[in-house]
Parts: C-alpha cells; structure tokens; sequence
C-alpha cells in the first residue's frame, strides 16, 4: 500500500513539472516551420495534403526508415512464432468451427467496398487526407475479412515476405533516384520547377508503392497469429 | 464562433471520457473484457484526432484499432489459456472405447480445469515418429506443454514436461495419487539455445 | 487545458504499467501510453487553432494546424501496431516456457534456479 502512495506522489511530481512547464510554451513554441510549410509545400512538392508533403517530401529519409522499422517487426514475429510442426486439436477437429451464413455473406458484400476504399485513400493521398499507410492499414483490415468468410484458408508467408522486402528496396530505389535527376538524396525526383501534376506521379508511386508494404506486412502479422490461434 | 465553443466543448467531454476509459482499462480484473475496453478506447482516441485538426492520423487510428489490434489481443489471449498435450502412446490412455475417458484425459481434463486452462490434445504423425531422445528439444522448440510415452517394461505412462514450467510441478504434485503415471521434467538449459 | 488532460491519460497508463501483475497487462498500458503520446503530439501543434493542414489555391484564414507532429505521428501507429504484435508473440511464448504470465511467479522460478 505504501508503495502505492509512493508511485502516485512521483507522479503527481510528474504531473506538476509538466504543469509549469506548459506555462512556458508560448516561449518553446514557434510557427516558422508551420508557416512555411503552408506558404510554400504546395510549390516545392506538388502535393495538397501537407501531411503527405511531409511524409514523402521534406522528411521522406524519416518514413522510409520506419518502413524498414516495420520489416523488422514482421520479421520477428514470423521468427518468433516459427513452426516446424502441423498442429492438430483432436477437439478441434470434433466440433468444426462454423461462421454464420449471415455473415458470410455480409462480408462477401463488404469486401470488395473495402479494398476499393483502401485503394481510393492510398491513390488520392495527396489531395485529400490519407496516404500509404493508412490505406494500406485498410487494405489489410479488407483482406483480414477473408479470413472470415474461410476460417481454413491457406496463406504463403515466404512469399508474401519476399515480395514485401522486394518492394521495400523498390521504394529505396525510387527515393534515390533524384540523386542522379536533382543532386539530392530522397526527395521528388522530378525537377523543382515541374508542375504539380508532374511531382503528383511520383506522390502517386510512392503512396502505392508503401501502401502495398503496410498491407503486406499486416497481413504477414495476423496470419502468423491466426496460424497460432489455430 | 458558436460552433467553435461547441467543438472544443466536444473536446473536453471526450478527453474526460478517454480518462474514464484508461482508469477503468487500469483496474479491470478481466483481460477478455479489456480488449472491448481498448476498442473503445482507440475509437475515442480516433474521435480526438479529427477534434485536432489530425484526419490522417484519425483514418490510420480506425483502420488499425478497430480491427488488427483487437484480433491480436484475443488470439494471444486465447493462447494463455491452453495447455498442448502431444499422445504418443496412442492407446486408451486417452480415448478408450471412441469416446474421451481413459485415465490420462481424466486426469489432464481436471488438472485443466481447476487451473481454468483449456487442453489441447494433440497426435501429429511426424511428431510422435520422433525418438525418445530427441523429447527434449522437441519441448523447447515447439509449444507443446506435456510429452505422453509409455513405458512397456514396467507399464507405466511416462509425463515428461518443462522443469521451467510452473504447470508441470502442479501437474506432478496432482497426479502422485495415480500408481501408473510418472511426471518427468526436463532438466533447464538456457531459454533460446 | 487540453495537453494536461491529456498528460493526465499517459501518468495513467504509467500506473497501470508500474502496478500490473500480468504481462498482457502490461502491453494493454503500454498501448495506453502510446495513444496519450500521440494525443499530446497533436495538442501541441494545434494550439494556436486553424484548419485541417489540406490546402487549395489560396492559404486560409486563420492559418492551419502544424503537420509535422501529425506526420511523425501516422508511422507511430503503424510502427506501434506492429511492435505490439511482437510483445504479444513474445508473450505466448514465455506462457508456454514458464506455464505462467504473472510477473511474480517468473520471477521466482528465475530466481529459485
């Protein structure tokens, strides 16, 4: 109990340093970045949506980074929860689980909205809210619904891993090429002073390009998961 | 302007309901009933973003909590309640007469029970081809919880189990009543060899 | 203030995460804290108000809110997702190791070794 007392004094200490400190935020926090980000994202990188003007422009080494950060976390847990032996529940195998007609059905109905919506939010990424990792988090919540309408299906993890680190080397590639178009490494490799419809198809590639990275490595996850509720 | 008193009212009210739902994640008992908790919780935290200015943020927020993070939680919950028994005897240990109730499955089935488990009793073929010395290893580096042999010369069914397991010295502590069954352990290597 | 009550939601999740006997628990906290941090992101780059940061022709009015934060925040989710599938992974396995998920009972079967 006193032990209790103790953790919630340290917090409330806690609490109270942050308290005063937010006093003083008006003198740690300036809008020169916010400001010109506003005035010229639209210019430099032809993308309407500054969130994706940042992510895939002006900090493109900090996303492509976490992509790897990702590759890594599915790695693991496909090593972590490696089986080199079919399990079988003979209790299992007595009672078969059975998914209702209903929602068979329902989800047959849904899927296919489903993956055209996370198409839509990866492809329009750059003139609206969304981009390549939020669509790609609901292109694998489209494909978890598979899982279902087909409790038993098969899934090949080698492969999709494999196409997975293939595409994070593409997306690599992409974003290096403007060191040999503009002398700059990781940024649009089209020229400063192209249109916006120009610097849009690079927007577009690399949204679709990280997009089908995050489903994949989504999809990698829940099914190593899946195989392990099973 | 409001419109605006009446957003960021909507701001508050939430943030005191985020509070409201952490607490009670905090200092609820039940893991089951905490994935619903978390759900929730994500759903608000989502609502927050958009009440920030933050829509991409709130998309990314809906797609992964609402249904990834959700179905992680239960498989992994589902999984600590189960204790994965591999037959090799293949006899009416387990199952005598087509049906669950030889001695062994009475035995696993109330120690299960009384440690609110769930028991899984498994018999794959390339598994149980595998020799006695090789036990061991097979318990490391697969799930399986319980390895059941039995020993023809003195007839008796041999439970070989993790020494680092806490089930197998209550499981061992249970079964002394039984004449006929042996809890053995494994002696303890270091985890990950 | 908002970003207070904000903190308030992480020094939750602190508590929860210094009192939990289970590691499920634990994760479940450290999820907590992760959404307080990404809250309190966003609290801190809209202060001074504005719009949503998607913008035509012209800028508007009353300015828009920072998108930094709010960039830095949308790979945390992902990331974050992720790792906490890795902690879950992880968790399975140490139940099947040491046929328990209470932190009290591993660490005195680590400790009697």
């Amino acid at each position: 109990m006193i032990k209790q007392f103790v953790l919630i004094g340290l917090l409330a200490i806690l609490f109270a340093v942050f308290f005063v400190s937010m006093q003083d935020i008006q003198e740690l926090y300036n809008t020169f970045g916010k400001d010109y980000i506003a005035a010229s994202g639209f210019a430099d990188t032809g993308s309407r949506n500054l969130v994706t003007a940042i992510l895939l422009d002006y900090r493109l080494f900090d996303s492509l980074f976490e992509a790897g950060i990702l590759l890594i976390a599915v790695s693991g847990v496909i090593w972590i929860s490696k089986h080199e032996i079919e399990e079988k529940n003979a209790q299992f195998m007595l009672d078969k689980f059975n998914t209702p007609d209903l929602f068979v059905t329902f989800s047959r109905l849904v899927y296919p909205l489903m993956l055209a919506f996370g198409f839509y939010v990866i492809i329009n990424g750059h003139v609206s809210p969304g981009g390549g990792f939020q669509g790609g988090a609901i292109v694998a919540t489209a494909i978890l619904i598979l899982y279902y309408i087909d409790a038993d299906k098969e899934t090949n993890i080698g492969l999709i891993v494999t196409i997975e680190k293939i595409l994070y080397i593409a997306i690599l590639l992409v974003a290096s090429l403007s060191i040999v178009t503009r002398g700059e490494f990781f940024t649009n490799f089209f020229a400063l002073d192209a249109s916006a419809d120009t610097k849009a198809i690079y927007l577009v590639l690399l949204n679709v390009m990280i997009g089908m990275k995050v489903a994949l490595g989504l999809w990698t996850i829940f099914t190593a998961f899946l195989k392990e509720g099973r | 302007m409001g419109n605006l008193d009446m957003l960021s009212l909507t701001a508050y009210a939430l943030q005191v309901l985020l509070i409201i739902m952490a607490v009670s994640i905090v200092v609820h008992k039940n893991n089951g009933t905490i994935i619903i908790l978390i759900t929730t919780f994500s759903l608000i935290t989502a609502s927050l973003y958009v009440i920030n200015k933050a829509p991409d943020v709130a998309i990314a927020e809906v797609a992964i909590g609402s249904a990834i993070i959700p179905l992680i939680y239960v498989i992994s919950i589902s999984r600590q309640r189960e204790f994965i028994v591999l037959d090799k005897a293949m006899d009416d240990f387990i199952i005598a007469d087509n049906a669950f109730t030889g001695v062994g499955y009475v035995l696993l089935k109330r120690f299960t029970d009384f440690y609110h488990l769930e028991l899984n009793i498994c018999n794959d073929v390339r598994l149980c081809s595998l020799g006695a010395g090789r036990d061991q290893l097979l318990c490391e580096q697969t799930n399986v919880d319980l390895i059941v042999s039995k020993d023809d010369e003195r007839n008796v069914y041999v439970l070989k189990g993790k020494a680092s397991s806490i089930l197998t010295y209550k499981l061992e502590a249970m079964a002394r009543d039984y004449d006929n069954i042996e809890v053995v352990k494994f002696k303890d290597r270091d985890f990950g060899d | 203030m908002n970003p207070l009550l904000t903190f308030v939601v992480i020094l939750i999740g602190f508590y929860g995460l210094s009192t939990s006997t289970n590691i499920i628990k634990s994760v479940f906290c450290v999820t907590i804290i992760e959404s307080g941090v990404i809250l309190l992101f966003l609290n801190l780059g809209n202060l001074d108000g504005g719009v949503i940061p998607v913008i035509g022709d012209t800028l508007p009015v009353g300015g828009i809110a920072d998108p930094l934060p709010q960039a830095l925040m949308i790979t945390t989710i992902v990331i974050g997702s992720t790792v906490t599938a890795l902690a879950l992974m992880l968790c399975i396995k140490v139940f099947h190791h040491y046929g328990t998920v209470e932190w009290a009972e591993i660490l005195s079967r680590e400790s009697g070794k």
